[in-house]
């Protein structure tokens, strides 16, 4: 087995490893802006992982620059649509998008004044 | 058998809790579902063209990107006002 032929293993496994754990933490972790977080890593660490994993494989050919596109358009697709989805999800609960003046937004700062 | 394959088969089954997650829960975790499965379904279409050594279908998963993309751009603005 040479050293490419590895590498590809390597970095295939930690990209699945990577989706699995994401996957599964989607759908059992409790509330839903826990579960916004495990989106990211998907389209960022395995689509990254998986796109090295290929131009090891083919080097830089027709394949690798697909796949390079595919990776742009996750990597924009996490930006976006993370933010979309937790603008709906507060304008749903809310009515509104930005916050209050009394508001307790949790973690560091506590209440923005 | 492929690791590209093995790769594939791995990701199709990472879709089982995806479908879960988009079968229960309110309307916005269940969309939170469908992302999950749509950026599976991209990384799947690319191990499985490569498996197969069709390099040309890595278009299908450039087209499914898009796609989950504006998908679920759209999903996102009717939860957030009309559903």
């Amino acid at each position: 087995m040479s050293a490419a032929e590895w590498a590809i293993d390597v970095l295939l496994l930690a990209s699945l490893a990577v989706t699995v754990f994401s996957c599964i933490g989607l759908t059992f972790v409790k509330g839903f802006f826990n579960r916004l977080h495990y989106l990211a890593p998907v389209s960022s660490v395995s689509i990254t992982l998986l796109l090295a994993a290929v131009i090891v494989h083919r080097g830089w050919g027709q394949a690798a620059i697909k796949v390079f596109l595919v990776w742009f358009v996750l990597l924009l697709n996490n930006a976006v649509l993370t933010h979309a989805t937790a603008r709906a999800a507060r304008v749903r609960e809310l009515g509104h998008w930005t916050p209050d003046p009394n508001e307790k937004i949790p973690g560091a700062g506590g209440n923005r004044e | 058998m492929n690791v590209w394959l093995i790769a594939s088969g791995v990701l199709l089954l990472a879709l089982l809790p995806c479908g879960i997650a988009a079968f229960r829960g309110s309307p916005m975790e269940r969309l939170l579902g469908l992302e999950m499965a749509g950026i599976v379904e991209v990384m799947f279409l690319v191990t499985f063209a490569l498996a197969i050594h069709r390099e040309n279908f890595v278009d299908l998963a450039l087209a499914m990107a898009l796609l989950t993309f504006g998908g679920g751009l759209v999903f996102a603005r009717f939860l957030e006002r009309w559903l």
